[in-house]
Parts: structure tokens; sequence; C-alpha cells
């Protein structure tokens, strides 16, 4: 019989020393953590362990042995190709089976009856499996589970799901292996107790694959036209199209889908004969299609493909020579990810065009290099306490099998997420479950879960259960329609706030394509292209991304280091940092610039601690806050990655600003808890928290109508909670996570302290500057006010009728 | 409070949402929306109850400030088939010695025999004096239009890019729409035209603006 040795050296390849220390490991009957990057031979390193030790038994049961979770389908079909071929090779009775939300319902079927030994899923598709009654069976041999690309779920709810779900499985067989595959992280060593659980059986490997990545910034010949704000980059199509021009293959990598359908659109107007090889990628687009172009890209059919996130994960393209990067990438994890994309052979060496889409972004071009250079790779942040989803597993559980809530419980506090799970608060959980309220009360006709005589917690209601079914998944987005051509043939989806503000007849793009819409029906947008030169680019609601914490350091330090003075990024930026200059600062590492400026539309306070997105629309809040204690303002409030803007109708007064200490860190919690209340972050954050948990249904597919005395918005779900019932755990969780997350609430602290040590210099200026202009051009904005609604009001009244004159 | 007059009529406009008909004494209230709360309850969508309460609170309040002899519902009274919420509506509606009648709404899907059998008048629509009560916003070649349905909210826009969404009474020449009294309801967003009057509520003031 052939080894696994034997086969890497059949196949002409060298094992290399991370893969052998894998084998060798497994072999030893470790659980374990491997940091290797995509395309480094990292999935066999792992299947060659688990089919190395499967060839030692002779005879084997019928059921799955080996589970292989994948955050994306694209990658399931990858990697189940891959283990396939090798276990074809070593033991031909072996399959490998993929199980995702694309397997079709004969498919199930059949891997029901007979189960293959190994089975590639999605952490979804994983809980689909535990909602069976069967799936203790189903699961009795499984020997090993197996967690790819975990960088990618740790830091997300998806992460939340793996840790239930592996530490579940553990109760009812506890010698199952658990392994995990990850790229490199700063917090490398959480990521694997959070994963591997509190054991002591395990081993870390690492891959010691060092790339070369160049990093260039594409500079326009004139940098006086060079715009101060924007997010297209679209000045420098011509240095684009030159660089596709040149390379054989090129992938261009935008933040958003809207970005994307423009950039497409924008380059082939501009070079039409790129028709036919150039093509887009996004995760609205239909699956069909982003699948053709997967395999157009791999067999060199395509000269530019324009992509999103959706492009960043797995999937290897060997014949990439190119990428570019649309605006900032905000973290260095991610730009190294994607600066992979190209020779991506092992040992090739990568470069990444950066195309800056305004000023400002250039300074972080020099930044990025130096993190890539450090290897300065960010820290994922778990979350905790997320009851959403254990709100969902719970009943996950009660749909399948039913669970005993005593049983269940040392197996919930296992985990890391629950770690501090109190009995007060599980007793709350499954009182949320089975009353729906804390306490019983006449009339209520509250229907979940039942308790039934032995004290099993299960669903029996068949309508429940159906519709917890469909709602599985962490994933929340909003509600999606499809688009069809009149003829046939689907094109991807797109959102429902998007096609309601469109009438019959109006032209809009999508996938490149100018459409028509001819009419709603079914969740189905019916369309035929369309000619007309005039047309929509629908916008896609996403997360906005923040510059992380390492960044932020990195991009502080680039304004000041001696040696990027003579960078070709900073000789470009001499006359925006002139302008700068001459009406302001660019403020020294020890100096915490605040400028104040007026316009027409009002009085513009700008702040610049250069932390990131997230950390300033905190920040923001909390100074409004603090401002309006001293007297009656209303504030609205804009921020970047750069700083933070506060906008009011009269201004506020330096002195009295600066003399009462404002910056302080003191109280920071009690005035940031104060400030958010009244802002809008918990509210966006309890959006997925109502999905997740099951408050909001989103609707069976293709049956719009019937379900519609049962929809809601979470919005109004988050008010009738804050109004009626504040103690409820899933509001309290919205606010728990906008500490956490929204506002990396250990950062903000560190942040405060740092501006204690430092000069706060006030400059008042005779117009906008350079540096604020892209905060002030920001038409997406918050408010804070300390004035009464009815003031308020009041003074809308008479701004109003000014209007109408 | 707000009062306005409308074809020799005297309206009081309320926080709450209602309007109060001073020369019949009626009380108008739009999208109450009854019985939702334990509609999605009764499908496992744990809405707090006591939004629900909510609604004979704010009525007791009312009856204490206005000497109601007539209670008119515009419509959507209750959301959906009879849930439990129904007995305690049927109990409250014993208690009343003020007359009611329902304009039957899209959501009123309870057969009108069970809500007369309460001694509740049900109606397609209702007209009286110079006036045309209806769920849907409509027009009558010669009468004022109250009505309901849309939850009415307007946009404001303030200086310094404030903005504001708040529930609100929508007056066009010929028509008033109502704010929807129920707790768990939410806000559609109108655009007033030149000959508009809105009138804001706040839940504690109403405000023209």
């Amino acid at each position: 019989m052939t080894t696994v040795r034997q086969w890497f050296a059949a196949q002409g390849w060298r094992a290399q020393a991370f893969q052998k220390e894998c084998w060798k490991a497994y072999g030893e009957g470790k659980n374990g953590m491997l940091h290797a990057p995509t395309g480094s031979g990292k999935t066999y390193a792992l299947w060659g362990g688990i089919l190395q030790e499967a060839l030692k038994i002779k005879k084997h049961p019928s059921g799955v042995q080996a589970l292989w979770i994948t955050p994306l389908r694209a990658l399931a079909v990858e990697i189940q190709q891959a283990t396939q071929r090798m276990t074809t090779d070593l033991h031909p009775d072996f399959k490998v089976a993929l199980r995702t939300g694309d397997t079709s319902q004969s498919e199930r079927a059949k891997q029901k009856r007979k189960p293959s030994f190994g089975l590639v899923t999605t952490p979804e598709s994983l809980h689909v499996q535990l909602s069976t009654k069967e799936h203790q069976k189903n699961f009795q041999y499984l020997k090993v589970i197996v967690v790819d690309e975990w960088h990618e779920l740790l830091g997300t709810k998806r992460g939340v799901q793996m840790e239930l779900a592996i530490a579940y499985l553990r109760c009812f067989l506890p010698h199952v292996k658990v392994w995990g595959i990850s790229a490199t992280l700063g917090n490398k060593d959480l990521a694997r107790e959070i994963l591997l659980g509190p054991i002591e059986n395990y081993v870390t490997v690492n891959a010691q694959i060092k790339k070369k990545i160049k990093v260039k910034s594409i500079l326009p010949k004139n940098m006086e036209s060079f715009p101060w704000r924007g997010h297209l980059g679209m000045h420098l199509l011509p240095q684009v199209l030159k660089l596709v021009q040149k390379n054989t293959t090129t992938l261009i990598f935008t933040n958003t889908r809207a970005q994307c359908e423009i950039w497409f659109h924008r380059l082939l107007e501009a070079d039409p004969n790129l028709a036919g090889s150039i093509a887009m990628h996004h995760g609205s687009i239909d699956k069909k299609i982003r699948l053709w172009v997967e395999e157009a890209l791999r067999e060199e059919n395509l000269k530019v493909v324009v992509c999103t996130s959706s492009l960043d994960l797995g999937v290897d393209f060997s014949p990439v020579e190119n990428c570019i990067q649309i605006g900032s990438p905000k973290g260095v994890g991610r730009f190294i990810q994607r600066a992979g994309r190209s020779g991506h052979r092992p040992k090739a060496g990568s470069t990444i065009h950066f195309l800056p889409t305004h000023a400002m972004e250039l300074i972080e071009s020099v930044a990025l290099q130096r993190g890539i250079e450090e290897q300065q790779i960010e820290d994922r942040i778990p979350f905790i306490n997320s009851y959403d989803v254990l709100l969902q597993f719970l009943m996950t559980l009660a749909v399948g099998s039913g669970f005993q809530p005593k049983t269940l419980f040392p197996i919930i506090q296992k985990t890391f997420c629950f770690q501090t799970l109190n009995e007060e608060r599980w007793q709350w959980l499954l009182n949320f479950l089975v009353h729906g309220s804390q306490s019983l009360e006449h009339y209520d006709e509250y229907k979940k879960v039942t308790v039934l005589e032995d004290g099993t917690l299960k669903v029996v209601n068949k309508g429940i259960a159906m519709r917890h079914r469909l709602s599985m998944g962490t994933i929340v987005s909003d509600a999606t329609l499809k688009i069809r051509y009149q003829k046939g043939g689907y094109l991807g989806s797109v959102e429902e706030w998007f096609v309601a503000k469109l009438n019959p007849g109006d032209v809009f793009t999508f996938s490149g394509r100018n459409l028509e819409l001819i009419r709603m029906q079914n969740m189905e947008v019916i369309v035929r292209k369309s000619k007309s030169k005039k047309s929509r680019i629908p916008a896609w609601m996403g997360g906005r991304m923040s510059f992380s914490a390492h960044l932020s350091d990195l991009l502080k330090k680039a304004l000041f280091e001696d040696r990027n003075q003579t960078t070709p990024e900073f000789k470009a930026l001499a006359p925006v940092f002139y302008q700068q200059q001459r009406e302001s600062i660019i403020p020294k590492p020890n100096q915490f610039l605040i400028e104040r400026f007026e316009t027409k539309e009002g009085f513009h306070t700008v702040f610049y601690p250069f932390e990131g997105y997230a950390i300033h629309e905190a920040m923001a809040s909390l100074m409004a806050y603090r401002i309006s204690l001293l007297s009656p303002i209303t504030f609205s409030m804009s921020f970047n990655d750069y700083g933070f803007e506060l906008l009011s109708d009269q201004p506020f007064s330096k002195e009295e600003f600066l003399d009462n200490g404002l910056l302080t860190h003191e109280y920071l919690h009690e005035d940031l808890e104060k400030s958010i209340n009244v802002s809008e972050m918990a509210r966006r954050r309890f959006r997925d928290i109502a999905v997740i948990s099951g408050l909001v249904f989103q609707g069976f597919p293709n049956k719009p109508i019937k379900s519609k005395h049962l929809q809601s918005g979470a919005q109004l779900f988050y008010d009738v909670f804050k109004d009626y019932e504040p103690d409820n755990l899933l509001y309290l969780q919205a606010l728990e996570e906008t500490f956490d997350h929204g506002m990396e609430h250990g950062r903000m602290t560190q942040v405060f302290e740092n501006i204690a040590a430092q000069e706060i210099v006030w400059r008042d200026c005779s117009q906008p500057t350079p540096f604020s202009f892209p905060l002030i051009t920001d038409r997406i904005r918050a408010k804070l006010s300390s004035e009464s609604v009815e003031d308020r009001i009041k003074k809308m009244y008479l701004q109003l009728e000014k209007a109408g004159q | 409070m707000k009062r306005i007059n409308i074809k020799g009529n005297h309206f009081v406009l309320h926080p709450s949402g209602v309007v109060f008909w001073e020369e019949t004494k009626t009380l108008l209230l739009a999208d109450v929306h009854l019985g939702k709360v334990a509609h999605f309850r009764k499908n496992g969508i744990a809405v707090p109850r006591k939004a629900e309460g909510a609604f004979y609170q704010k009525i007791t309040t009312l009856l204490e400030a206005f000497e109601v002899k007539r209670f008119l519902f515009l419509g959507d009274l209750f959301h959906s088939f009879k849930n439990n919420e129904w007995l305690l509506f049927s109990a409250w509606v014993q208690r009343q010695k003020a007359a009611m009648l329902l304009v039957e709404g899209n959501h009123d899907v309870i057969p009108a025999t069970q809500f007369e059998q309460l001694g509740i008048t049900v109606v397609d629509h209702w007209e009286e004096d110079a006036f045309y009560f209806s769920h849907y916003p409509t027009t009558s070649e010669d009468r004022f239009v109250f009505c309901g349905h849309l939850h009415p909210g307007v946009r404001l826009k303030g200086k310094g890019l404030q903005q504001l969404k708040m529930p609100c009474f929508f007056q066009s020449p010929q028509q008033l729409i109502l704010p929807a009294f129920g707790a768990f309801t939410g806000l559609h967003i109108l655009s007033p035209k030149e000959e508009d009057r809105v009138f804001v509520t706040t839940g504690k003031e109403v405000m023209e603006i």
C-alpha cells in the first residue's frame, strides 16, 4: 500500500517541513493549530495525517469520520476536489462528500443512506445537521474536525457557532480531535485556545514561508489635480488601464460592491477591446457566474477581474500576475492577503499596486509598506456572551432531538464565548425560549419551546421548527431580491431598499450590464437589457471597515519618520502638506490637533486622533456629550479613519473646552455609556442580534405574503425593548457589543491615556484644511443632542421656513 | 395639545396621537393594532407584553382628559386573527359607557359580527356632517377626510445636518391622516407639499412645523 509520503513523491512534490510535522503530530493523536498561508499546501498537511491514520485500520464503519469546515462555499468545492484526489489514489473505497447550502435534496438523501468517509461543509451546514434528530448517530464514528481559515471565522459570530458546535460534539465524542488552520494572526495563542478549548494535548505548527511583497503606489503625473476627497479613484483610470494592458492577468480589489460595478463599467468604457476578457466578481453576483469567473481565471482566459473581498480567500489562481487595491484596505493583514493573490506559487514574490482615492490615503500607502516590512499583523477580537447565537443554537437542538438544560449548561460554559455564563442568565435564556419573558402571565399564549415531562426542551410546533430551520445562520443581510431576465437566467441579487426606489422602466447597472426594470414579482426583479447610457448603480449596505490599531500606529509614525520624506508618495503630497501648513499644522507625535472653522453649514470643529473609524465614532459621541453638558447644544458628527468632526449651529468656546479638560480619560466608561445611549451604535448592532436570535423573521423564500403578519423591523424591537424591557439580555448584548467591538473599549482607554501626554493644539482656520476635507464632505452622519426634542424641533421649524422662502 | 378648526368644527390633536372632536365628543383613533404583540408571541417571537398593555394605560389617561361620548376607530384596530388579547379587549369594551364605531381597515380580519357582538358598530366608511371617516387616505367631493393606515411620520432637518424622524398628524387641504396609536408599529415617512400642514408629536407635545 502506498503511504502519503510515497504519494507526494509520485506527484513530483517534496513534502515541506510543516507538512511532515503535522502528519507526525496527527499520528500521535494530538490536536493542533497550523499557521500557514493559502496556497502553501496546508490542505494536504492535515488530510495526509487523517488518511495515514485511516490506512492503518482494516475495517471501517459506515459513517462520517472526518469533518472539514470551511468559511466559504466556493472554498468547500476546492477542498473537496483536493482531498478526494489524494483519497482516490490512496484508498479508492473512500469518498469525500460536500455538504453546503447549495447541496441538493437528493444528494443529501444519498449522504444519509451512504455516508462518506470525509465531509466538507460550512459552519451553517454543520448546525443544520445538528438540528436533525439523528445527529448523534450520524456523527458517532467521527474522529476529527478540521476548521479551515479559522482566522476568518474568529472574531465573527460564525466563530461562536463553531465554538458551540465543537463543545457540543465533544460531549458525546470525547476522543474527537480538533485541528485548526489559520493565516498568521496577532493573537495566535488566544485563537488556538478558543478553537481547541481548554485542553493540554495540542501542538502549534508554523509554516515558515516568507513571501516577498512589493507595494507600489499609483501616482498621478500632476499632483495639483489630485482630489482631497472621494472614494472612487477614477482620476487614476489611465494608469490602471496601462497596468492592465501590461500584464497577462490583473485582479482589481475594491472595498464595496458599488465601487466594483463602477470600476468595471469605466474600464470597459475606456478600453472597449477589453470586452470578453474583463469580468466582475462580488458577493451579490449569481453563484454560477462567480464560479465561471473563477474557472476562467484559472485557465488564463481573463485579462482583468474587478472584485471585492469575495476573492480574498482560498481559491488558487496561479496565473494572476498583478493586483491593484483601490482605496484603503484598512488593515495590514487584509492587504497582505490580497497581495498574496498574485504570484500564488510557493516562493514566488508578489506585487500589489495601491491606488489612493484621495490625498490622505497616500500617507496610508507608506504606512502599509512599513507594516509589511515589520510583519505587523492584526489581532482578531473574539465575541463573548453572544446570547443571540446561543439562543439560536438552543433552538437548533430543540427542533432536533431536544436538550436537557442540566446536561447542556456545563458544556456551554466550557466555550470561550460563554465562560462567564452564570446560572441566573442561563435561566433567563431558558425562560425566554419557553415563556417569552421572565414571568408567567395570564392570557399569554407564547409558544416556542415546550418542556416535556422528563425535562427535555423541545419544539413541538412544526411551523416554529420550520421557521427556525429557514433562518439559521449568523450572516445577516438586508432582504435581497433575485434579478432575473424576462426570458430566464439569474444574474444575482440586489437589496430590497434599492429596488424599492426604482420604477418600471428605470435603468440600473448590475454585474456590468445596464438593465431595465420591467416589474417585481415573487421576490424577483424581472429585467431586460437596456441600451440606455444613463443608469443607477445599486448600493449595498455593508459594514464600514475601520482601521486596525496596528495600521493607525503605523500611520501616525509614517507621518514623521524622516526616511519617508523621500518616498514618491510624500513627494507627491508636497502641495497638500503645503496647504495644510498654511492654514493649520501637520501634528507631530506629541501634538493633538483640533481645527475650528465656519462655513455656511455651521461651525466645524475637527479632531485628529488618527485612530480609525470605529474609535472616532465613539470619541465623537463622547466629546459631543461632554461639551453638551456645559450648555444645551446639538451636534451632527462625521468620522473617518483619520479624525472626526463635530458640526453645530452655534460655536462652543475654545477656552471652555480646554479649561474644563474635556479630553480626560477619567469617567471614560461612564461618559461613554451615557453618550452612546443616545447614539445609534447599539441600535445598529441590534439589527443582527434580532435576526440571529430569531426575533426578526426574514420570511419564507418565494412566499413573501404569507408571513407578512409576522414581519417587523429590528428597529421596532429595539424601541420596544428600550421602552418596555430594558433588562432584556439581547438589548443589553447590543450595548455590550458596542463597547467591545464597536469601540474596542480597551483601546479607547489607551487612546485617552496617550492624549493626556500630548500637547493640545487648537487652530482657528479661515477655511477648511486639506486634512478636514474628506470629513466635512461626508454625508453619513450621526447626531447627539442635549437639547430637548421639543427645543430641537422648534429650531428645525425655523430652518425649514427659511428654506421655503 | 393643538386645537384646530376644520369646517367650523373644533378638533384637538393630542400628543398620544388621537384627535378629539369637541362638537360631538368623539375620540378618533387610528391604527391601534391590538393583538399584534400577542400574535407575534403566539408564533414564538418574544415581544414584551407590556408594549400591548400600553394601550389601556394610554386610553385611561385620555378618558380622564376628555369627556368621551363615542370612540371612532379608523381601522386596523385588531392586527390579526383572534387571540387572547381579544379577551382583554372585550373586557375593556364592556366597561366602557361610550359608543364605539369601527371603520374597517386592511388588518381587521376578524369578522364584523364578532365586533358587533361587543356592541361595536362596523362600517366600511362613515359620513357625518361635513366629514368623511375612512381607514385609507381618500378624497370625498364635499367632505373633509379623516383617515389612518399610513402611520405617517416626517423627517426634519436642521442646521448642522441634523435629522430627526417623528410621527405626525398630516393635514392636506381636504384630509387629515392620524399617526398610529399602537406601540408596536412603525413609521412611514411622508414628504409634505407646500399646501400641507404637519403636526409633529413627541409623546409630550404636539408642534406644528
